[in-house]
């Protein structure tokens, strides 16, 4: 079902390949952006989820659960089906309010906040999801939908909207031609890298990646990992990163959390 | 839950509003009583003042209703206007009557779609063929009307009017039956090869099963999603009872309730109403009570994957060619005069003056035919605009939406077309807005299936998660998504709404003379049909055009690009 993923292209600046959950990942190159150990150099969390409680109808999905995730670095959370990983994600991005519990994002309670006054914070926290294709809307050109979130900010201009357009696609790895397809023209993993660009377009800190790789062929896996790889190496950025593939979990986090039944083990 | 008060609120607003006919009513009840009690008095200020006080109007709406709902509570439903007598016994033999025919026409109906969709059971053949399907979309009083003038007055075979022996049941049962077993014969034809084709059956025939038993296996799989519709065919049979009942001088409920409406005998109106909608909800509860019991808890946890229905496919030249054969006859018709009377060529045969020859003042054929487009078609555009735009809004609001659909759903567009013609009186506006109040409810669930689809992808997630406001996913993701397929829908049943419309001229609830709309020209010209049968076929051929088109198109286009809440929303839609 899983194929362990190659374990040698997915190490960046030809650090020793480290497949373990401490912090020792090579750190981004350049970029002042991203602190070179997050867990040591930033004490103050980016995101702090604190006891944490979803809730769906009478069932209880995820029940008490509380971590930090730190700039640049990146938190796998891993757990069977029905765990409660996807509710997380859910209930931290405020798509399903949590029942209690804190979401700190950089230091503002999410949780508190009105639908509206969340609107300007959304941007900061993007989510990238399991299905390429249904993340993306089958009627728009990818061009259009990578655009969206500057017009939705009403940070969209000529010739800067365009240009911010091209520089996303290539940053994502696509052929800047691509650009004027729809989605179902591409294939899965060019879909996976046009959602990317599209979370990318307004510079967040933090992506949360509900099962990013789990409906590709295999042989597309390591690409789109090593695309994550290369864009926090360059932007600096924060992943949350749920999956069930452990291996998958493994190669990209600087720690790995449990889920079991709503609840992080240990 | 939401459904339920819904559901509730529609039935109550029906009630009040079949309660209050006398104080609705645009023409004053007074002056047409009086009008119908004696003929030679002077219709002066007293003695209408006298027939209020007699009658209660001068209390007021709220009295009224509650007088009325009193009555109702105790099996009273008043005395009638014009007869004198009581209603609810006249009701009672109207209903036995209707009851006969409907059970009739209920047998012909099974006869006839077991008949069309044995060869799709026994031999896995899909769909029953173009003909089978105009003869569904025919509606009844053209039907009725065919085998009228070739039946009983050509042939001579079989009594053409009255209700006093077994042959008189024959052509209404057959006018009501044959339609109604079409469209079942149809979707089950329909539906079962795509249930043919699942694993199980290959499975159970590997294991040696009978055939008979996956027929019946199959037969029992592919039912259950059909059954709405059936009952929505039994709906239909007291609409086309009215009809049918009309053309036959059958006195069963439907004539009645005509006869009350254009006497505004309205206690009588009221009883018939009340008791062809309490047909219609029994046809809803028990198709609703039957699926239960058929699908039992599968259908509470929406767990149970239905199989697909697979419509003949039509090829477009079909639409197409019929769609130029109307446009064609309208054009030429458009460009000649339809208002000039000729009293020395009345019923003339067909010549080169006269194409399709003149009618009974001797006006041409084909010109009131192209003319009559315009109101026949137009309106039909109309209505179709304003229940699109109607089910685009409720669309949105599935539950409530639900909950009306069930109640208007019991009510089909002939009896509308009597209620509203009641209030306003008949007439071309009437007619309209009878036929949109119950043209809405399939393109408000296609709306709500394919709004709920769009909500529920994960595309939309991603637009919150950027912080898109509602409005902006409304107008730009939500709205583009349902707005076009709820159009094209509209747009297929465009057809079929110009039948409906074509139907209520033709009972004299629509356009009034001397419009030339086609079902009041069919009226008009089938007192004639013996001596000048070109100029009864005419209107009659133009009709039936339109319910082919109406059948060919929509095997065409929903053939392309659809996806199965739409095709589920569209079958439930027929």
């Amino acid at each position: 079902m899983n194929p362990p993923v190659p374990a040698q292209p997915l190490t960046v600046a030809g650090s020793p390949g480290s497949d373990t959950s401490s912090p020792a990942r090579p750190a981004p190159i350049g970029k002042p952006l991203a602190p070179a150990h997050a867990a040591s150099a930033a004490p103050q969390p980016l995101l702090s989820v604190r006891d944490l409680v979803v809730r769906y109808g009478s069932t209880t999905a995820v029940d008490g659960v509380s971590f930090d995730i730190h700039a640049g670095e990146t938190v796998g959370l891993v757990g069977p089906s029905g765990c409660g990983k996807s509710s997380t994600a859910a209930a931290i991005l405020q798509l399903h309010r949590p029942h209690s519990g804190e979401v700190r994002f950089d230091d503002v309670d999410l949780t508190a906040l009105s639908e509206r006054q969340l609107r300007p914070i959304r941007p900061r926290l993007q989510p990238v999801f399991q299905d390429p294709y249904g993340s993306l809307s089958p009627r728009r050109r990818i061009q259009d939908q990578i655009a969206e979130p500057l017009r939705v900010h009403g940070r969209w201009s000529h010739p800067a909207g365009p240009r911010r357009v091209a520089e996303l696609l290539d940053m994502t790895g696509l052929n800047p031609a691509l650009g004027s397809r729809f989605p179902h023209e591409l294939s899965g993993g060019q879909c996976q890298r046009a959602g990317i660009a599209r979370a990318l377009a307004n510079t967040p800190q933090l992506l949360i990646l509900d099962e990013p790789i789990s409906a590709l062929d295999a042989s597309l896996r390591a690409g789109i990992l090593n695309l994550l790889l290369d864009l926090q190496d360059s932007l600096g950025l924060s992943y949350l990163f749920i999956s069930h593939d452990l291996t998958a979990v493994r190669h990209l986090s600087n720690r790995t959390l449990t889920m079991h039944d709503g609840r992080i083990d240990g | 839950m939401r459904t339920t008060a819904a559901r509730a609120a529609a039935l109550t607003a029906v009630l009040a509003l079949t309660g209050l006919l006398p104080w609705l009513s645009g023409t004053d009840p007074a002056l047409s009583l009086l009008r119908a009690r004696s003929a030679e008095q002077e219709p002066t200020p007293e003695a209408l003042a006298a027939i209020r006080t007699d009658l209660g109007l001068d209390t007021g709406p709220v009295a009224l209703l509650g007088r009325w709902a009193a009555g109702l509570l105790h099996g009273d439903l008043g005395v009638s206007w014009v007869s004198g007598t009581e209603v609810l016994p006249a009701v009672l033999a109207g209903l036995r009557v209707s009851l006969t025919l409907m059970g009739a026409a209920a047998a012909v109906a099974l006869l006839t779609g077991a008949t069309l969709a044995a060869p799709a059971a026994l031999r896995g053949r899909a769909g029953t063929g173009t003909a089978a399907a105009v003869l569904a979309a025919l509606p009844e009083f053209l039907l009725a009307l065919l085998l009228l003038i070739s039946a009983g007055v050509w042939l001579g075979w079989l009594p053409t009017s009255g209700w006093t022996g077994p042959a008189h049941l024959v052509l209404p049962a057959l006018a009501l039956g044959i339609p109604a077993g079409a469209l079942l014969g149809r979707l089950v034809a329909e539906a079962l090869p795509a249930v043919l084709e699942e694993r199980w059956v290959e499975l159970w025939r590997g294991a040696g099963t009978s055939r008979r038993y996956v027929t019946t296996a199959a037969l029992r799989r592919a039912l259950p999603p059909l059954i709405p519709q059936f009952a929505m065919v039994a709906v239909g049979l007291t609409g086309g009872a009215v009809a049918v009942e009309t053309v036959f001088a059958v006195p069963g409920l439907g004539r009645t309730v005509l006869g009350a409406a254009k006497s505004q005998d309205l206690p009588l109106l009221q009883g018939a109403v009340l008791a062809l909608l309490m047909l219609g909800l029994l046809a809803g509860a028990v198709g609703a009570a039957v699926r239960r019991r058929l699908l039992g808890p599968a259908l509470r946890d929406a767990s149970l994957t239905l199989p697909t229905a697979r419509p003949t496919p039509v090829p477009p030249a079909v639409p197409l060619a019929l769609g130029a054969v109307l446009l064609a006859t309208i054009g030429w018709g458009l460009l000649r005069e339809p208002y000039a009377i000729h009293t020395t060529a009345r019923l003339a045969a067909p010549s080169a003056a006269h194409p399709l020859g003149t009618d009974a003042l001797g006006r041409d054929v084909l010109a009131r035919l192209g003319h009559g487009a315009v109101p026949t078609i137009g309106t039909a555009a109309a209505v179709c605009l304003l229940a699109c735009l109607i089910g685009l809004l409720l669309g949105f609001l599935p539950d409530t939406a639900t909950g009306f659909a069930d109640v208007t759903n019991a009510l089909p567009p002939v009896v509308a077309g009597i209620v509203v013609a009641a209030v306003t009186g008949p007439g071309t506006g009437a007619a309209a807005l009878a036929v949109t109040l119950t043209a809405w409810p399939p393109l408000a669930s296609h709306a709500a299936a394919l709004t709920q689809e769009v909500r529920a992808s994960a595309f939309l997630t991603a637009q919150r998660a950027m912080g898109a406001s509602p409005l902006w996913i409304l107008s730009r993701h939500v709205l583009p998504a349902v707005a076009g397929p709820v159009a094209r829908h509209a747009v297929l049943r465009l057809p079929g709404t110009a039948l409906a419309l074509a139907s209520l001229g033709f009972l004299g609830l629509g356009a009034q003379p001397p419009t030339p709309e086609w079902g009041l020209l069919l009226n008009e010209s089938a007192d004639y049909a013996e001596r000048a049968p070109v100029a009864a076929l005419a209107p009659a051929a133009a009709l039936a055009l339109l319910a082919a088109l109406a059948v060919t198109l929509a095997a065409t286009t929903t053939r392309r690009r659809t996806t199965t809440s739409q095709r589920k929303a569209l079958s439930l839609a027929r």
